[in-house]
């Protein structure tokens, strides 16, 4: 058994607890008698992958770091980290679903790319032998879930509350992959590229904010 | 045109509102496209067929209640209702109906599946369908359009007839039912290969409101004691179907991870990176990604006012 973290394509937005949270929990395979390899795996631009590292490096974690210049949709940025998984035999993967939105939609398509089970929300996870025992958050139920064998697991746990952190430099324990080393060839992930979009604005009018949040109104009951 | 499929969740015997909402923004696409709008669920059935590793279409299968969400789902705009019956208990995680879902899938190869953002199997279901589609994800739109319908995000994505490839969409928000007669095909679908086994659901619990990951609504304690600025707070999160958090229940290091976030007045937390924060303050402050500032008692009153007109 392998594990990997997938820490993401870019830096988080907001805050880097629950990337310090994704590495905190990953740490938790290595306190048990025959601690698994782990890895925490990042891809893009070098202000990210230096974070990335940085932040790996003070969980203990060793690192690796794609970098790539594509701005990628969730299918492409999942063969990345496939093709990592696949090198690195990983069979248990840590996605940090909580750093930015489009992250969650990668953990599914990492399963469907390895063939592994998939479980995402999830706030809570003890690796046991075998076994991993997670709780998933699903509406106002919190389910308790047994996980055997390969997996992607989206996690939203929280690190140490953090106001501010160093500045990091080029790490030099990071070990660095590229796309041919991964036997992918970037004109075909080019095809899963994202198309250039503007920059949102904050809304800052009655009917933007209206906008936005109407796509979160509770269809009637019966309706 | 290929297939226009809708995926539904039952919430008892019934359709899930989300669910519905979805179809009939489906029934919108589906008639400006001239497709075939299918609402597809998932079943348990345990009786056994001896049957090989393939799905199969049979006559007849014993689903307890399935007329009355026929009759609902044609009403709702549905042109073929399709069942995918399954030896497991179906709970809303893809190891539990994946394989009934991906039978589904296999029969129709829709163009175009389309899942109630709010629903409960979501996020379990469709990013994992988009990847099994190789398709564009939308993770929450609506249908806008009369005669050119198509489904637009907030940030800019969209579906129109015209794309090439599949798209894999989260309707989200209450969508105008259309209406339709109350006669549809019903097709029942026998789905071998029960659930993923290395996903055991061991039990439910209660969650705590700060793992809630749709919409929290934040009242900060300089407005808390405003009795209108209180009741319209449950207005709006009434609408929102989110829990109603106080100073003495969420403070600024209490960890997030909504999807929104909509902070009255001075309420803070320690929101993750993929939520996004609606402030409604005196000031907009840092980091939020809209806001409606000035007097917070009639900005929240609009908004509630704005978002009841939507619904």
């Amino acid at each position: 058994m392998t594990v990997a973290v997938w820490l993401g394509s870019a830096a988080p937005n907001r805050t880097i607890r629950w990337l310090d949270g994704a590495l905190a929990t990953a740490m938790k395979f290595t306190r048990t008698d025959d601690p698994p390899p782990l890895l925490a795996v990042a891809a893009g631009d070098p202000t990210w992958l230096d974070l990335a590292a940085d932040r790996a490096s003070r969980a203990g974690v060793p690192a690796a770091g794609i970098m790539i210049d594509l701005q990628l949709d969730y299918l492409g940025w999942a063969q990345v980290m496939a093709a990592v998984a696949r090198q690195i035999n990983a069979t248990t993967i840590l996605v940090d679903e909580a750093s930015r939105a489009e992250r969650f939609p990668e953990v599914a398509a990492l399963a469907e790319l390895l063939d592994a089970a998939q479980l995402t929300h999830v706030v809570a996870l003890s690796p046991d032998g075998q076994t991993i025992h997670a709780s998933r958050a699903h509406g106002n139920v919190l389910q308790t879930v047994r996980i055997k064998g390969s997996a992607v697991i989206g996690i939203r746990i929280p690190g140490a509350p953090i106001e501010e952190y160093p500045t990091p430099t080029p790490s030099a324990s990071m070990r660095r992959l590229d796309l041919n080393s991964l036997g992918l060839d970037p004109i075909v992930l080019g095809h899963r590229s994202l198309p250039p979009r503007s920059t949102q604005q904050p809304r800052r009018t009655l009917e933007r904010v209206t906008e936005h949040l109407a796509v979160h109104v509770v269809p009637r009951r019966g309706s | 045109m290929g297939a226009v499929l809708v995926h539904i969740d039952l919430d008892g015997d019934r359709p899930h509102p989300a669910s519905l909402a979805a179809l009939a923004a489906g029934r919108a696409v589906a008639s400006s496209w001239g497709a075939t709008l299918y609402a597809a669920l998932v079943a348990h059935d345990s009786t056994d067929r001896g049957m090989g590793s393939t799905a199969q279409v049979v006559s007849a299968g014993s689903v307890p209640g399935i007329e009355g969400v026929q009759s609902l789902l044609s009403r709702a705009g549905a042109d073929k209702v399709v069942v995918a019956l399954t030896d497991v208990i179906p709970v809303p995680l893809w190891a539990s109906v994946g394989i009934a879902w991906q039978g589904v899938l296999d029969h129709l190869r829709p163009r175009l599946v389309m899942f109630g953002a709010d629903s409960p199997s979501a996020a379990e279901l469709a990013p994992r369908t988009g990847a099994r589609l190789g398709a564009r994800l939308l993770m929450r739109a609506r249908a806008v359009g009369v005669e050119d319908v198509e489904l637009r995000d907030r940030d800019g994505g969209y579906v129109r007839s015209s794309d090439s490839g599949a798209a894999v969409v989260q309707i989200g928000g209450p969508q105008p039912l259309l209406g339709a007669e109350d006669d549809v095909d019903l097709v029942m679908l026998v789905v071998p290969g029960g659930g993923d086994e290395r996903i055991e659901l061991a039990g439910t619990s209660p969650a705590d409101v700060t793992y809630h990951g749709g919409a929290i609504v934040a009242l900060g304690d300089d407005v808390a004691g405003d009795a209108a600025i209180a009741r319209d707070a449950r207005k709006l999160a009434a609408l929102l179907g989110a829990p109603l958090v106080t100073r003495d229940r969420v403070d600024r290091s209490t960890p997030l991870a909504p999807e929104v976030m909509i902070a009255i007045g001075n309420a803070v937390a320690d929101l993750g990176g993929a939520s996004s924060l609606i402030r409604i303050a005196q000031a907009a402050g840092k980091g939020a990604d809209g806001a409606l500032t000035g007097p917070i008692g009639g900005s929240l009153s609009e908004l509630v006012e704005s978002l009841e007109a939507r619904k």
